[in-house]
């Protein structure tokens, strides 16, 4: 094992904010958002990518950013959960899931809305089996679902 | 029934914007400057002595700070009530995942490095893993120095693995067996579930802060805590402060005390503030889960179908510590059955010590457990007896006026109407097709006690501040009080704001459990919005000279009902600056609420008898309630409940092999995910009778109570065959069947022979 860590320089843009940093190899890209730009709203919880709450898009793909190094992401675009409203104006998204109940304790919500977003973003209106299916990988253990389903729906319908 | 403004109708959260933002503040967001990170080292083996700790690698990797062990916290003891949880294991480990050391570094990543590289030498003794184990002649006892620990119930005479034993109950049930025609006897057995909560277990302490001790941590009980924390270091209460976060899930397990003296001292050693962050493999291996159990059954009945005695002897395995449990024993025991009229039954309640993941509390606490053993059993002896279901359950179903088998007395008591109304639902029973199959449960389950303050203040720019101590946990609080200020002060939900206070502001506050929320909040919330709103009208009818019998608060205006004159809040406080216009008040209920909430459910299964996979297709909820608050959120909590019944019911466990907790993450979890759900309908049959001035009922944790049996139930009418063992998964389903069809085969066989 070495004991010093080596590091390495990444320049990458988060929310429309180019950032560079020199960052320990080891380093995932959850830690870099959290822990070294401050961007706490992505939540990291299962840390092995089964539960879909530290759901960030990377050059407009879905990842998971507990199993993306922070190294992988040099030059890449990146948007969070603080990306996603327009100022103070929500995305339809975020405003469905307040108006549906689609969060309680809000912890796997920013991952919800990330991946209720691209989801949307591919099929602008998915039926119930297609939401399901599409949204299996983003676990929450307070709403038994069904109103992040509603959620969706509604925002289907507002997009 | 009473119309409201906003009481009633759907409320969008005040942590809404927060929450979908990326805003909300949780313990695991905190960072502080110069903040260190904590990373404990865990034992590896279930009963040990521990020989020797050498430390020395980890303190010589680059990046770390101190490393400490129990002998560095020796007498330091840590509960919920039961003070019997080392700070970290001194001398001897009870538990794979035990505390043994903790390590503190710049970052995580380099503590984590830095446990593993701390060697621990073990002496291993024989350990006990089940509550057999526990009871057996000879077996070691745990807790050789229980007598010495702070907290039991019930302080135990000798030295024993049962640390808690209780017996509730009505009636002489000798007496009731000696008057059956029938007895019936049963024995189910109940898994552990973790919470699954989804924040990680965090806190950041800072043993000085401004001459404080001071703490962020996920807690829903801050005020519980604090007092568990300064027993545990050793400090004045008034030392401590909890600063207020969002609570990223609760679900029962974050309510005692975790790391927060250990980090007090990891920051006094460093002289930094201290962060530690439980992973998930930490957290299934050594979490405080829902406790496994056995409950054996035993009821005796006449040939009419009139139960005359009913017992359950329920074990439960506790694990290595009772500390994890906020009253130091499963509350929730004597709260099951009554929605059953039994004039003589006991129960017997006893919890032990093993060498295993200590045990917490989980959304139905012993309830949950007690229920499934209780409804699954009465649902076999209906069927045993040849007797319709919901004719047996009428037969013997809860009345107005009737004793519960707890021995206690609720008003306004609907359990046959709440049966009624969920059979006519469902249709009960519908013609099913082959291994189809439909089950029934139902329970009851009144709203814990407690006691809160609320300050409300109508500020200078016609906002409103409300001020309370409690951390919102996620079930939706802080909206809850929003709402009651708005109807009572005539304003908009949107025109509040709700701010928790730190653990400086009220002497003692119980937090959120037990389905308590509204009962306890509701009473306080109201009087302070009126003490506001006479401070309202009074100021108004001294600067206008209104009469102040014509007054009403609405709109966030002062009107004069009479004239039709009206004068905003902003405007009347504009002119009166030097005026506080504020309402503060307290509620305190302990103990049992009046009402309590029946429920009854009905699953609807497919088995597949090839594979034995079980489809929950369809799954009714009926809920005997009051008034609701805000219907949005009220379904949630149905919702949530149901969802975390249903993995209980089918697929979570933590099981356990040579004392380790085998689930390594959540990808082994298994909780339930959106194809998992059934269609689910609700019907709520609301009433004018309720807990406090708008007529309330709880929810947060009846729904959890019946899933399970319901969907037992149902198994049994799709196959015939009974389950006795949570979780009832494929692989038991299809043992079950096979064997059920030898004996088919064997029975023939006698019967030719």
């Amino acid at each position: 094992m070495t004991s010093t860590p080596i590091k390495q320089a990444v320049r990458v843009t988060v929310n429309g904010t180019p950032y560079s940093a020199e960052v320990p190899t080891y380093r995932t890209l959850v830690d870099f958002l959290r822990y070294d730009l401050g961007l706490t709203g992505t939540k990291e919880t299962c840390s092995v990518g089964v539960c879909g709450a530290c759901t960030v898009m990377l050059d407009g793909k879905m990842v998971s950013s507990c199993l993306t190094l922070a190294v992988r992401v040099n030059d890449a675009e990146i948007q969070t959960i603080e990306g996603v409203a327009n100022g103070d104006e929500l995305h339809p998204v975020q405003q469905a899931f307040i108006d549906n109940g689609g969060f309680q304790c809000g912890a796997c919500t920013p991952g919800q809305i990330m991946a209720a977003k691209a989801l949307l973003e591919e099929n602008s209106h998915p039926s119930e089996d297609e939401i399901k299916q599409f949204m299996m990988g983003n676990l929450c253990r307070c709403t038994g679902y069904y109103q992040i389903i509603d959620s969706i729906k509604a925002a289907a319908e507002q997009m | 029934m009473t119309t409201y403004n906003v009481i009633g109708k759907n409320a969008a959260r005040k942590d809404g914007f927060a929450k979908v933002n990326g805003d909300a503040e949780y313990a695991i967001d905190v960072a502080l400057p110069g903040m260190l990170h904590g990373k404990a080292v865990r034992s590896t083996v279930p009963h040990a002595r521990i020989v020797k700790i050498d430390s020395s690698r980890a303190l010589a990797l680059p990046g770390v700070h101190a490393v400490l062990t129990g002998e560095d916290v020796a007498g330091h003891m840590l509960g919920s009530r039961v003070r019997d949880v080392p700070v970290l294991a001194n001398r001897v480990v009870r538990f794979i995942g035990e505390k043994v050391a903790a390590v503190v570094a710049d970052d995580e990543p380099t503590a984590e490095r830095a446990r593993n590289l701390v060697e621990v030498e073990y002496e291993r003794l024989d350990s006990i893993f089940t509550i057999e184990d526990a009871l057996a002649n000879g077996a070691p006892v745990l807790h050789p120095n229980m007598l010495s620990y702070q907290g039991y119930i019930k302080p135990p005479e000798q030295p024993s693995n049962v640390f808690f034993a209780n017996v509730y109950g009505v009636g002489d049930v000798e007496l009731g067996f000696a008057e059956a025609d029938q007895i019936f006897e049963d024995t189910y057995t109940t898994q552990r579930q973790h919470p699954a909560f989804f924040e990680p277990r965090a806190c950041v302490v800072h043993a000085d802060l401004g001459g404080r001790v001071q703490i962020w941590t996920s807690t829903k009980t801050p005020y519980a805590l604090k007092g568990a924390i300064a027993l545990a270091i050793g400090v004045d209460n008034d030392k401590l402060l909890i600063n207020p976060t969002y609570v990223g899930g609760d679900f029962g397990g974050k309510g005692c005390p975790w790391d927060e003296a250990l980090c007090y001292f990891l920051s006094e050693k460093t002289g930094h503030p201290v962060k530690m962050v439980m992973d998930y493999q930490e957290e299934f291996e050594a979490g405080n889960p829902r406790h496994g159990s056995i409950v054996k059954v035993r009821t005796g009945v006449k040939n009419d179908g009139t139960i005359t005695a009913h017992h359950q002897d329920m074990i439960f395995n506790s694990g290595a510590y009772a500390g994890l449990m906020p009253l130091g024993y499963l509350a929730g025991t004597d709260r099951i059955a009554a929605n059953f009229r039994i004039a003589n039954a006991r129960f017997d309640h006893r919890q032990v010590y093993t060498n295993t993941v200590p045990g917490g509390y989980m959304r139905g606490p012993g309830e949950v457990q007690g229920t499934f053993a209780m409804e699954s059993h009465m649902d076999e002896i209906a069927r045993k007896m040849g007797i319709d279901i919901v004719e047996f359950r009428r037969k013997n179903i809860l009345r107005p006026g009737d004793i519960t088998p707890m021995n206690e007395t609720f008003s306004g008591v609907r359990a046959e109407e709440t049966l009624l109304a969920a059979v006519a639902k469902a249709g009960y029973p519908l013609a099913t097709g082959p291994y189809v199959g439909v089950g029934i449960s139902m329970c009851s389950r009144p709203a814990g006690g407690g006691e809160t303050h609320v300050e409300i203040t109508v500020e200078e720019e016609g906002t409103v501040l409300l001020r309370t101590p409690i951390f919102e946990q996620g079930s939706g609080v802080h909206t809850v009080l929003a709402l009651i200020a708005a109807e009572e002060l005539g304003t908009t939900l949107e025109n509040i704001r709700v701010v928790p206070w730190n653990t400086d502001a009220v002497e003692n506050d119980s937090g959120i459990a037990g389905s308590r929320g509204t009962r306890m909040m509701v009473p306080a919330a109201h009087e302070a919005s009126l003490q506001a709103k006479t401070e309202l009208l009074n100021t108004a009818a001294e600067l206008t000279g209104w009469p102040i019998e014509q007054l009403e608060s609405k709109d966030s205006a002062v009107v004069n009902m009479a004239s039709g004159e009206q004068i905003g809040w902003a405007d009347l406080l504009g002119r009166v600056p030097d005026r506080s216009i504020m309402g503060r008040a307290s509620n305190k209920e302990m103990g049992l609420a009046e009402y309590t909430t029946f429920a009854a459910q009905i699953a609807e299964v497919e088995i597949d008898p090839e594979t034995g996979r079980i489809h929950l297709r369809k799954f009714l909820s009926v809920h005997d309630v009051g008034t609701i608050l805000n219907p949005i959120g009220h379904q949630g909590q149905i919702n949530g409940s149901i969802v975390t019944g249903l993995g209980y019911a089918l697929m979570e466990e933590l099981p356990i092999e040579n004392g380790r907790v085998t689930t390594q993450s959540f990808a082994d979890v298994k909780i339930p995910t959106m194809p998992d759900l059934p269609e689910l309908e609700t019907l709520l049959l609301e009433s004018d009778e309720g807990e406090g001035p708008y007529k309330v009922r709880s929810i947060g944790e009846a729904p959890l109570l019946g899933v399970a049996p319901a969907i037992a139930n149902a198994i049994r009418d799709a196959t015939g065959v009974r389950f006795y063992d949570l979780p009832l998964t494929a692989e038991k389903i299809l043992t079950g069947l096979r064997i059920a069809a030898r004996s088919t085969i064997y029975d023939h066989h006698e019967e030719t022979a």
